[in-house]
Parts: structure tokens; sequence; C-alpha cells
């Protein structure tokens, strides 16, 4: 096979431009399977997922986060990588992922590989090229950890199928959340395009799932589910088109996650927002809460926006925001609620809503014991009642709980110099907007 | 005959079930028996004290006790809960124990979170849990010159138990050491061999000093992607330090200094 490959660059220098260039992507989670050694070959993986380190933004390092190759055929105006960018292209040898996978891995640097990669040619042989890559990994160096594989749109469905049955996880991003979006951002792709293979990877998981019941030991397809990623604040989409988005990709495409990346104007783009004030990261901020708030809370995402109200609460997280819409349904009484009811209040979790159930069955829960099992209660005491009782005589009113929530600092992903932007008068402009 | 019989035991798993085995085997009334840890300290008036001799066979059979009683479960909690450096370990686990072998279900003792020795044991094993899985995060190997994959840790509890198997099971075919440098004992895992703990109070750290041809190269290959991967119009080095705690840091190769010249212009990590 053959691709461009400057042979003079080292793989310091490869890993330093195709590192950057993969960086705008912000999946790299190495959950969602759990996986044992088999006494022979390097790897395993849990279910949880562990984060390795942390770099200079906060984020978290799981997987060797890597393009394949930065060269690519299409002119995307948000991507670093467009091909009328003048920057230095350079590609991997699959030999080159591989050393450095192993190596990191052996050391306890990473879970594994997150591979993805520009357009070289056409997508089927870019996918051929990552499939290449991932089947040396597997077979000739015998790798057990984690693989997240980007699934190049407009690849042939076979090539994927190949490569899915060597990942753990898959993704296509779906970037612009609306198909205006895409055709004016990314005239290259288009709605279809990404969709499709994402509804291919869905049913391969389906059907795959039916061959593993007959054939314990059929090779398993993508057993980490599939992911995607959607740009925030490129395009003008409210917060409630987006959770909208989200849920639905949950329920028709079955996603294992939504990621949401803050935009960033790396190209200085004339056709797009730019991104001097700092990328809107408050924002992206309360989309994963809300995101947490569908998957794990039984939330919809109607119940926590609507047409009429498009636009997250900045100064308030999306659960404590819908509690105060709510009073009429609190306090809630510790010792009697539902499992499903208990996680609608603020500062319970899944795992301490699970804990209440089993530990209330043994003796009534007082606030002491609820702070044993892990319950914010700076947040939950005006929500709840043990055995009848408030925590301290408080008052179930609106500005009054606000104004004491917002006295108890929430830990916000904003900069200190960025924090004057969080005033109210924006609250006030989106609340009016609405 | 009143007061306290305390049974003062050595600070292991062995120790401190050889404890339990002896109080509950001494024919007193249980509420009035109390486990201690370690030295004595202070003595209290009217206690009665026992020191107790670590015998690897009443250890094992509290041990299979706890599990064929509670379960697993309950049995990784108070393992755990016994890593732990606080000392009231051993008393919290004990009166777990009596607890649970008089429910009819001993298997929901460890649900009994209201119940404050349970809520202890609870307490102390999510302590411990939290730290080996920081460990099992930032725990980072050098290979050295003869080939073996080298780790120094310092964690606060007892956890090499807790973290070895997670690394045999992923490195089956490396040798590997991993040192806790604060209590001077390492596992020590032989290729495709059964890893052991090993005490080792004279142990010359110098002698890891000589690396593989090769360590440097990767260490400053990670050190760079590290650097590279971080989006500079996100900075946010307090929500890096609330993330990774300084306290991990000194044996990361990402937090070192390069060692190399770069041509290419340096950002601040």
């Amino acid at each position: 096979m053959e691709y461009k490959v400057q042979e003079k660059m080292s793989i310091a220098d490869k890993l330093r431009i195709l590192g950057d260039g993969a960086k705008y992507d912000v999946a790299c989670t190495s959950s969602g399977v759990s996986r044992q050694g088999d006494g022979i070959h390097m790897g395993n993986t849990v279910s949880g997922g562990l984060c390795h380190s942390f770099s200079a933004d906060g984020r978290c390092i799981s997987l060797l986060k890597i393009l394949f190759t930065n060269e690519c055929i299409y002119n995307c105006k948000y991507c670093f990588n467009r091909s009328s960018n003048d920057i230095p292209r350079t590609s991997f040898t699959p030999e080159e992922v591989c050393y450095l996978t192993m190596e990191f891995y052996k050391r306890n640097y990473i879970e594994g590989l997150f591979l993805s990669s520009g357009i070289l040619y056409n997508p089927n042989y870019t996918m051929e090229l990552i499939y290449e890559t991932v089947y040396k990994l597997r077979k000739e160096y015998g790798f057990f950890g984690y693989i997240h594989l980007k699934a190049i749109p407009g690849a042939d469905a076979r090539i994927i199928e190949r490569a899915g049955l060597l990942a753990d996880r898959m993704s296509i991003n779906l970037e612009l959340p609306t198909s205006e979006g895409l055709r004016n951002l990314a005239p290259n792709k288009s709605r279809q395009t990404i969709l499709k293979p994402m509804r291919m990877i869905q049913q391969g998981i389906k059907e795959n799932k039916n061959e593993i019941m007959i054939y314990r030991h059929a090779p398993k397809f993508v057993p980490a589910g599939q992911s995607t990623q959607i740009i925030i604040g490129a395009t003008p989409e409210t917060d409630f088109q987006l959770v909208s988005v989200a849920e639905s990709l949950y329920k028709k495409f079955e996603l294992k996650r939504v990621f949401y990346s803050a935009f960033v104007n790396v190209n200085k783009d004339k056709d797009l927002p730019s991104t001097l004030g700092g990328p809107p990261l408050l924002r992206e901020h309360r989309l994963y809460q809300a995101d947490w708030l569908m998957r794990f809370y039984h939330f919809r995402a109607e119940e926590l926006l609507s047409p009429k109200k498009p636009y997250f609460n900045m100064l308030l997280d999306p659960k404590c925001d819908w509690a105060v819409r709510h009073l009429d349904l609190f306090p809630i009484e510790i010792n009697k609620a539902d499992y499903e009811v208990l996680l609608r209040i603020p500062g319970v979790g899944v795992k301490s809503a699970m804990r209440i159930c089993q530990a209330r069955k043994m003796a009534p829960l007082s606030f002491e014991d609820l702070k044993k099992i892990g319950v914010v209660l700076k947040r939950a005491l005006y929500f709840i009642t043990c055995s009848g009782k408030m925590m301290y005589p408080t008052k179930i009113e609106e500005d009054y709980i606000i104004r004491n929530l917002l006295h108890e600092k929430e830990r916000l992903p904003e900069r200190k110099e960025n924090y004057r932007q969080l005033s109210l008068f924006d609250e006030e402009k989106k609340e009016a907007i609405g | 005959m009143e007061g306290e019989k305390i049974w003062v035991c050595e600070d292991s798993q062995e120790g401190i079930f050889t404890g339990i085995y002896d109080a509950w085997a001494s024919g007193y009334k249980k509420e009035e028996c109390v486990i201690q840890v370690g030295e004595i300290g202070n003595y209290r008036l009217f206690a009665q004290y026992f020191s107790v001799k670590t015998e690897e066979e009443k250890a094992w059979k509290v041990a299979k006790t706890i599990l064929r009683r509670m379960g697993e479960r309950a049995y990784r909690h108070i393992c755990s809960a016994i890593s732990s450096t606080d000392q009231e370990k051993g008393n919290a686990v004990f009166h777990t124990l009596i607890l649970g072998f008089a429910m009819e279900d001993a298997s929901k003792a460890m649900t009994y979170l209201s119940n404050p020795y349970v809520g202890k044991v609870f307490t102390l094993s999510r302590q411990v849990y939290n730290e080996v899985h920081h460990f099992m995060e930032f725990l980072r190997f050098r290979q050295l010159e003869i080939g073996i994959l080298f780790a120094k840790i310092h964690p606060k509890n007892d956890i090499l138990t807790h973290i070895t198997p997670h690394f045999a099971d992923r490195l089956p075919m490396e040798d590997f050491i991993i040192y806790d440098s604060v209590r001077e004992k390492m596992a020590i895992h032989p290729k495709q061999k059964r890893w052991s703990i090993v005490q080792d109070k004279n142990f010359q750290i110098e002698k890891t000093k000589e690396e593989s041809k090769d360590e440097e190269q990767i260490q400053e290959l990670f050190r760079s992607f590290c650097k590279t991967i971080a989006v500079k119009e996100r900075e946010n080095k307090e929500l890096q330090r609330q993330m990774l705690p300084l306290k991990f840091r000194d044996n990361m190769p990402e937090f070192e200094e390069s060692k190399w010249i770069s041509h290419y212009e340096e950002k601040s990590y």
C-alpha cells in the first residue's frame, strides 16, 4: 500500500503534528467495556475507564489520541486540518502507531489508542489504512487494551465492519447538529453521509449481540458502543435544539455517549464566530450536566428546556434549576420516596440514591447518615426531609433557595479572567430572547 | 469481671483477623470487646489487655467465615478497610462482623450504613478504594536496563495487594516491581508467574537508576504528547490540579523537565 510518508520526519515530530491535529476531538474516555487479560497478551479494559493524566487544560488523557494522517481532501471551515490550511502534513506508518501504543501502555501512560484520521485520497483508502493499523496492533503486537476508532463517513460498509470487530468503540462525529450548518461549513459532508454509517454500526452491534447468543465465541463488534461529537457555538442552535438532537441520537441510534466540544475558531474563518473571549466552556459544561441527567437520571429533554426557555441557566446547574421550578414536588421524604424520585433531588447522585434505598431498609436514615452515604447536603437540604423533619428551618420559596444555592459556589470550568463574562446581562438577554 | 477487654494485635490483615478470632472465642460479652491495632498507647483504667499472637490458621478461618456468611462484596469492603491507616479500623470491622453474623441474611450487613461501625468500615473502604483507583491511573513504570518495569509509589494506605492484581492481569508477560517507599516493601511480578509481596528495609533505590536505552526517548515522546494535546484556548491549571493533585506528580514523567532541547516553541505544561 502506498501513501505519502515524509521519510525524514522523526517519530517525535510526527507525534507532535498528529497529536495536535487530533486534540479538538474531545472523546477520550476508555469506558464501557470490561475485559480481563488472557494471561498471554498485553492489556485489559476496565468498565469505568481510567484517566492516566490530565493536560494543562484540565482534560483527561486516557488514550493515545492521534490522527493517522493530517492530509485531508475535505475543506471543512471549522477544522484545523482542512485542505486549504498551509500546515506541515505527515502520516504515521502502522508500525509507528503500534510502537507508540505498546510502549506507552506498558508504562501505564495510557489505556489504549484513539485513532482518527484526515481523509487521504478517498474515504475507503483511509478506512483501509486505519483497519490495517489496528489489525497489526491486535494480531501482530497482541494488544488487548482499549481501541477507539473513527469510522470515516463514506467508507464502504464492509471495511467499517471489519474494523469494528477489532475496536472497542467507534465514533462518527456529527460535528454540526443541523443539516444547514453542515451545508454551510462542511461542504463535502452531508447529514446523510454521517448518519448512514452511524446506523450501520448500530445494526452491526445488534446483529452481533444475537450472534454472540448463538456462538459464544463470536468476535465482538464494537463492545463499548458508539459515540459522536457535536461542536458547540459554531452555529446558532439553541441549547434546547442541542439536547433534543442528543436525546434523539440516544434513542434512535442507541449511542453510548454524545460529546460536546466548545468551539474554538482555530482557522480564524470569517464565516464562523470569533472565540476571542475564549470558547463557550460554561455552556459546554451545562450541556454535559444535562446529558448526564438524560442518561442516568431519567430526565427528558423537554423537562429541562422548552422552545420558550431554550437556554440553560448559566448560574444554576440544570438539576437545581429544574428543582426550583418544580417546588410543588418538594420536600421529598428520604425514607419513603422511590428511587426515581430520589434521583431528582439536587445533591443526590445515582450511587447515593441506591445506597439510600438499601440502607433505609435497616433503619430510618438521618441527615448524618446521608452525609456518610455521600449526599451533598448543602444542595439537598432545601429539598428533603428525614423522618418528616427538614435539616434546618428553611423556606420552600424559589428566591430564597436560589439565593442560598448561589451562595454555595459551584465548581465551574471558566478561567478566572473570563469570569466577568458570566455577567447577569447575558443571562437576562437570553431570557428575553426566549 | 467488668470493664473493657482490649485485644492488641499486629497491623495487618492476619493480625486483625487473629485478634477477632481470639476475642470471639474468649466468651466475654462481645459488646465489651475492643480490637486495637498496633501499640497500646495509653492504658485505660479497669480495662483488661490481651496481646494477640498472629496465627495464620485463625486468620484464615475468620476470612473464610466472612466470605461464606457475608459474601465477596462485603469481604472486599472489609479487606480494603483493613488496609487503611486509621487506628479504629480493627474495632469497626469486629463490630460489623458481630452485627452481620447476628443477622438472618449477613450479606446485607454492609448496607446498614446508619450503624456507626458499618459506616466506619464503609468510609474507610471507600477512601482506600479511591486511592487504589488513583494509583491504577497515575502509577508510572520505567523500564530498567535489565528489562524490568519498575514503579515507585508512596501511598497513604497499604494498597500494594489491591493494585498489583490489576497490573498482573494487564501485563502478564512483563517482569515488574511496584515499590511502596513508605512501607519499604514491594510487589514483585515475574513474567507469567504469580506475584508476591516482599518486605525489604535495605532496598537501595539507586540500583534502579540505570534505564533501558529507549526509556528516555519514550518518556520524552509522552511528555511532548501531553503538551501537544492541551488546547491552549482552554488552559485551566487549577482544574488540572484538582483532577491530578501535585502529590502524585513526582513519579510521572510528563511533569518532569524535558531533557531534550526542542526546536519548537515551548509551551509551559
